[in-house]
């Protein structure tokens, strides 16, 4: 509504563009300045038994010796150009190895994110559909239940019924030896941590719809739709979802990150090569490059998905719409 | 005329963790087809109330604890909240006292107009419902193309407007009008008053305007009740009420105006504060504010007397055997 979807569109992508550059060089920086020795992840236990010229000879070799900035700029340069160097402890492409991890993360985040976001919108309607009637207590009950049990305590007691006691399932992996691309196997092994995952996440979200449209429901115009005829059914889809749906939106896209990535404990019990224990692990050992890419990843992620909520809010909220609040009509 | 809505002794209360609120007492009046009535009274004591609980727009914590409603001929005392769905909009419906929040931010003003157009008459197409949003946002005096604003797009006023609108939207035969013009500045308040008589003469809507404003009850009314503390104290018409009040808070209220004070001196007010609803008070729950009250006005409620064929007010004052007490209101309120 009145303005340039162009110059919008550039707006946004320079924005993102410089975020992007004061995170690559906030990560760099942190990452070499914090004590340790990025020999160690190159070398492993070797590198202690590195004579001196040996270490200088190697460090010269990594460019460890140029000053700090040059380092960045060199990454910079590179990056720009598609290669974002490589993982010290792999010895390879870092974008080889995100590559190969990422495909299991997103299978099970992001299966994950999909049925909480649309999960926890069902759940709160019926709450508020039936506020306060046995429906909604008993939802209620079972749902502050489920997310009070931490991750992995559940992932463990689900292992424990379904893989030790009924040997239904397996208990850990992604996939069974030899069969990286058979998908129903794929399944068999997603089924457990996926259960974590969205029993974990999703009652917080489903509870904050039933409040948020709780609260709609007490608002004044509530009561001229109430007037105008209209049952709880129609006012809660029409007006109350419509009004939360913003916050709903913006609260989903900071979820993606954290469901998508945040499924840390789960991959852990589960033995889940995922994304979350790499990142970990390129933190702990000094991987400089390959910690720099996870973050730069995860921080694109996250840019991304708050740029499209504030994109959606404000198809959804008129009074955010750039230039959509200025002329007010003062004549009544 | 007809009666289109007949309230007998009516009582609702709030449950509350302090107790129960009894926000309406034993309140009876009716409504004739095409007429305005006016309830006045001061904020809290239960104008406000009596209207919702007639349309059952309460919370849940509200009850009817006796009485009776009878709306176009039918019971609707015990209705469910379905069958009060049929009913809403078409029968009765209501403009509300904040024209800012009334409105849901989010949707375009005229499709809150058009919802109200379909609730009900699901089956009507696209061009016949704008057709009715436009004559209707005509009748409230808006262009047509205000359709397409966004509530915070339209300045108070026009808000009202829109509102009232929708409220009329399926031709209800009584509007619930609950302080339509308290939000808004003086200018556009009279302006409002006079769209409310306007469309109440050409649709026939018979009118129930709440106000705590004795100036807007003179400009909009047939009738006039008094209310005070959940009671009806005073009932009769605007001549009555202005020219022959009876019941001493009735003329506290006129005192209290400032067209009435003369100049250089101070404002009327009433002395004291209403009596909480909690736990009314034994008797009249004026008497403790009046100084015509006697004894027995603090022993058992008066009953209504009744003065003229509608003027009636409940005042001890009223009975033969009171001792006679001129009202002070002199001139009238036109003067």
């Amino acid at each position: 509504m009145r303005r340039n979807p162009f110059l919008y569109g550039l707006q946004k992508l320079l924005l993102f563009l410089a975020s992007m550059l004061l995170l690559s060089v906030t990560v760099f920086y942190a990452a070499r300045l914090a004590p340790g020795d990025p020999l160690v992840a190159y070398y492993g236990e070797r590198a202690e038994k590195l004579t001196p010229e040996e270490r200088t000879q190697a460090e010269e070799r990594l460019g460890l010796y140029d000053p700090l900035h040059t380092q960045y700029l060199r990454w910079l340069s590179n990056a720009l150009r598609g290669d974002f160097g490589m993982s010290y402890k792999y010895k390879t492409d870092v974008l080889d190895i995100i590559g190969k991890r990422l495909n299991n993360t997103l299978l099970l985040g992001g299966t994950g994110f999909v049925l909480i976001f649309a999960l926890s919108p069902v759940l709160g309607i019926l709450c508020a559909r039936f506020e306060d009637r046995p429906l909604d207590r008993l939802l209620c009950r079972a749902g502050a239940l489920s997310s009070c049990i931490p991750e992995f305590w559940l992932s463990l007691a689900l292992i424990l019924i379904f893989s030790v006691w009924l040997r239904l399932l397996p208990s850990s992996g992604a996939y069974a030896v030899g069969k990286a691309r058979d998908w129903g196997d794929r399944l068999i092994h997603l089924l457990l941590p996926l259960t974590v995952v969205v029993l974990s996440h999703l009652w917080y979200y489903a509870y904050m719809i039933r409040n948020k449209l709780l609260e709609e429901i007490r608002a004044n115009y509530v009561l001229l739709a109430k007037a105008k005829g209209l049952n709880r059914r129609q006012i809660l889809l029409r007006h109350c979802l419509r009004n939360i749906l913003p916050p709903y939106f913006s609260m989903m896209a900071i979820a993606v990150p954290h469901i998508l990535g945040g499924t840390y404990v789960t991959e852990t019990v589960f033995s889940y090569p995922g994304l979350g224990a790499l990142s970990y692990e390129s933190a702990r050992c000094q991987d400089t490059y390959l910690l720099m890419a996870l973050c730069l990843f995860s921080g694109g992620a996250v840019m991304l998905c708050g740029m499209l909520a504030q994109a959606v809010n404000e198809r959804l909220d008129p009074r955010i719409r750039p230039g959509g609040g200025m002329e007010v009509d003062h004549f009544g | 005329m007809p009666e289109l809505l007949n309230v007998k002794n009516l009582s609702v209360s709030f449950r509350t963790p302090q107790g129960e609120v009894e926000a309406v007492r034993d309140v009876s009046f009716s409504v004739k087809a095409g007429e305005v009535l006016a309830i006045v009274g001061e904020s809290g004591c239960g104008k406000s109330v009596l209207c919702k609980s007639i349309l059952k727009l309460l919370p849940v914590t509200a009850q009817i604890k006796s009485g009776s409603i009878h709306a176009d001929g039918m019971d609707i005392t015990s209705l469910s909240e379905r069958e009060m769905q049929k009913l809403r909009g078409r029968l009765f419906s209501m403009v509300f006292q904040d024209p800012m929040t009334a409105l849901n931010p989010t949707i375009p003003a005229g499709r809150q107009i058009a919802e109200a157009v379909r609730v009900h008459r699901p089956r009507a197409a696209g061009t016949e419902v704008r057709c009715r949003v436009e004559s209707l946002l005509t009748l409230v005096g808006l262009t047509p193309e205000k359709a397409q604003l966004y509530p915070h797009q339209l300045s108070g006023g026009m808000r009202q407007r829109c509102v009232m609108a929708a409220a009329l939207a399926s031709e209800p035969k009584i509007l619930f009008a609950d302080e339509p013009t308290t939000a808004l500045d003086v200018t556009v308040q009279a302006q409002i008053l006079d769209l409310l008589r306007e469309i109440q003469q050409t649709l026939g809507t018979a009118t129930v305007l709440v106000s705590h404003d004795l100036g807007v009850v003179a400009r909009a009314a047939d009738r006039v009740a008094v209310m005070y503390a959940g009671k009806i104290v005073e009932i009769g018409t605007v001549e009555e009420i202005f020219y022959d009040p009876r019941h001493p808070y009735t003329w506290g209220l006129l005192l209290a105006l400032p067209s009435l004070a003369r100049e250089g001196e101070p404002l009327y007010a009433i002395p004291g504060t209403p009596p909480s609803l909690l736990h009314p008070p034994k008797g009249d729950a004026f008497a403790p504010r009046n100084r015509y009250a006697l004894a027995i006005d603090y022993e058992e409620a008066p009953p209504m007397f009744q003065i003229t064929e509608t003027h009636f007010a409940a005042t001890w004052l009223l009975d033969e055997r009171a001792p006679p007490v001129e009202s002070p209101v002199k001139g009238g309120f036109y003067g």
